[in-house]
């Protein structure tokens, strides 16, 4: 396990090396000053950017240059916003945690509805119940997210009026932001209208979790029904078989949890998917998550914005894809013995 | 299949003809096939064959419904839009910019990414462990986030997306191609013609490349479903193609404001997003199914 967590500790600081030279690498390659580009300070005079010069280090070679650029991430010190002038530390801080609860609830409802839908589809093989849910999961992971989201606006705020279209909350209540996550914050204040506004930001989160789950929910029926085909078809299967449990006894006892370690082990790679599928869905619904953030910046060409949002939802992958891998790792003795990349 | 034996010779179909075999078993999937066949036509004769022209403005029949609504006409099959623009062509001329270019695009990573991908299977130690974990990190990046980034760098624009669309489909072509190559070259017929004194370039080109095509084709498809999404949301959000173009993202985004007066301006080019993703899917895992049985058989 050790090893095993050596090298998982070594690919994550391969990959923060390489996320924060690529952000380094993006301040050059935006159009403008550099200077401008990595610090944000539109306004400064010429005094004043020599002396945020001297900070990161201008007149050094490149090294020395991005070994700067580091200390000041590493202090908390991401510049500031070129549209708004507010530290980008500070803006990540109030827009990073809704997303966080979007993408983590979106990835409850995906597995807990994908993984026993594929266990099913798996179990009935080749029936009109396999066809139908693979027929369901082709048409969920091709169909465009944004289009998706219009739609349920449409039918379930507009048409029904059963969820609210848009934002994480009604601005009725007041909550004090102790994590960021609404959720928790609204448990932890002492409002007497806590539960009304726990119900109220719970509609909110309905249908943007729903539409983010919807792909990344397809994609696990099918992991999950290729995993239980290949644990039904081995030979332990048989083996208890011909002990004589019965089917449901194999399917409860040996088969799910086989399966369910192979299934854990693809969650990290589909989350990327799903905070991309986030960012967009944050946009049609207003959500004040940072893929919202991220992609207004775009708009309003706020590059300090663009480094250090990229920096951040990329890390916040990353760390989910390395806990992901411990939690297999964790759960199949078999994974930690092996070889990276083998 | 009953080909008929008339002479004693055998006959061995190459790779790519038994995957065609394996793969016309499936009515579901040829059906995709045709249907797919159906929008690449459609995106090569689009500007020749629409009614009117994507962006001719009909003033006289602004927000104009579907020709079966009791209000349409039906000179205008599927409606107008706000600016009086015949969906039907508009719809049209999108194929050939978000179905045509998502399949260039598709063809020009595929390229790249075969050419880096086979030299990097060619080379050992510490380049090719950093170009290991290189491709790791960013194959973990989501590709519309990517995307996003390049974007924001080149500037919005429908040629600057697709500029980045092929940059970010790049490493899984390499790494695909990487990985079969590497399996490929461990194999004795490789090392029979090693034996036989053929170079490394020479081998690529008559024993490997033969042998995994398929695999780079599956991937392919897997990419164009990819890539047709993106360059949709892309535009959907206003980076991709701008306002006049009739990308059916663009087209989406544009009907928006009067979805609930003229809720065909969103339906139709979500559908036909949906149309083209699902039958590129299709046939992606038509092939992929008949790469499978071909290896068990």
């Amino acid at each position: 396990m050790l090893i095993f967590s050596l090298r998982r500790l070594n690919l994550f600081l391969f990959t923060i090396i390489l996320l924060t030279l690529l952000s380094f690498s993006l301040s050059f390659l935006f159009p403008g000053n550099q200077l401008v580009n990595i610090s944000g300070q539109v306004n400064a005079t010429d005094e004043q950017l020599a002396i945020i010069g001297e900070s990161y280090n201008q007149g050094g070679s490149l090294i020395s240059q991005y070994f700067a650029y580091l200390s000041h991430i590493l202090s908390g010190d991401m510049g500031l916003s070129m549209s708004s002038q507010t530290p980008i530390f500070n803006e990540i801080l109030i827009h990073l945690p809704a997303t966080i609860e979007l993408t983590l609830v979106a990835l409850i409802i995906a597995m807990a509805f994908g993984i026993p839908l594929g266990f099913i589809a798996a179990i009935k093989h080749r029936s009109k119940v396999d066809d139908t849910v693979l027929t369901i999961s082709m048409l969920g992971y091709s169909i465009p997210v944004f289009w998706l989201g219009l739609l349920v606006i449409l039918i379930f705020s507009i048409q029904l009026g059963w969820f609210p279209s848009s934002g994480q909350i009604s601005l009725l209540f007041e909550i004090e932001h102790v994590t960021g996550l609404l959720l928790i914050d609204i448990m932890l204040s002492d409002d007497p209208f806590k539960w009304q506004a726990f119900q109220n930001a719970l509609a909110h989160l309905v249908l943007p979790a729903v539409v983010v789950a919807l792909a990344p929910a397809t994609i696990f029926i099918r992991l999950a029904r290729t995993a239980m085909m290949q644990v039904l078809e081995s030979h332990y299967i048989k083996a208890a078989s011909a002990k004589g449990l019965s089917f449901r006894q194999i399917i409860y006892r040996h088969a799910i949890r086989n399966a369910m370690v192979n299934v854990i082990r693809d969650v990290g790679l589909q989350f990327a998917n799903l905070v991309t599928l986030a960012m967009v869905t944050e946009v049609i619904f207003s959500w004040p998550g940072i893929g919202r953030w991220l992609i207004e910046s775009i708009y309003q060409r706020d590059f300090t914005a663009i480094q250090g949002g990229l920096l951040v939802l990329s890390s916040y992958i990353f760390i989910v894809h390395i806990l992901t891998d411990f939690i297999y790792a964790g759960l199949n003795p078999i994974a930690r013995g092996k070889k990276y990349g083998s | 299949m009953g080909r008929e034996k008339t002479y004693q010779e055998e006959e061995f179909p190459t790779p790519l003809l038994q995957l065609w075999y394996n793969f016309k078993q499936t009515p579901v999937v040829m059906i995709g096939f045709g249907c797919y066949l159906f929008l690449i036509i459609l995106a090569i004769f689009a500007p020749i064959i629409t009614p009117y022209s994507s962006i001719e403005n009909h003033l006289d029949h602004l927000l104009l419904p579907p020709s079966w609504h009791e209000n349409g006409d039906v000179s205008f099959l599927l409606g107008t839009d706000n600016l009086g623009r015949d969906m039907l062509s508009r719809l049209m001329h999108g194929a050939s910019l978000t179905f045509g270019l998502s399949f260039i695009v598709v063809l020009i990573s595929l390229a790249i990414g075969v050419i880096i991908g086979s030299i990097s299977a060619l080379t050992k130690g510490v380049k090719s462990s950093f170009l290991n974990h290189f491709l790791d990190v960013i194959l973990s990046i989501p590709s519309l986030l990517l995307a996003i980034v390049i974007v924001a760098i080149l500037g919005p624009g429908l040629s600057n997306t697709l500029w980045a669309i092929v940059m970010v489909l790049i490493p899984q072509f390499i790494h695909i191609t990487r990985n079969a190559v590497k399996e490929e070259f461990s194999k004795d017929y490789v090392l029979a013609s090693r034996l036989d004194g053929a170079s490394s370039i020479r081998i690529l080109h008559y024993s490997i490349f033969p042998n995994i095509i398929e695999k780079l084709i599956s991937q392919a498809t897997l990419a164009q479903s990819a890539a047709i999404l993106d360059i949709a949301t892309l535009g959907f959000l206003g980076l991709g193609a701008q306002i006049p173009m009739s990308e059916w993202g663009a087209m989406l985004a544009n009907g928006i404001e009067y979805f609930y007066i003229a809720p065909w301006t969103v339906y139709l080019p979500g559908l036909a997003i949906l149309f083209a993703v699902v039958a590129t899917n299709l046939v992606g895992e038509g092939m992929r199914h008949a790469l499978k049985q071909r290896k068990e058989s």
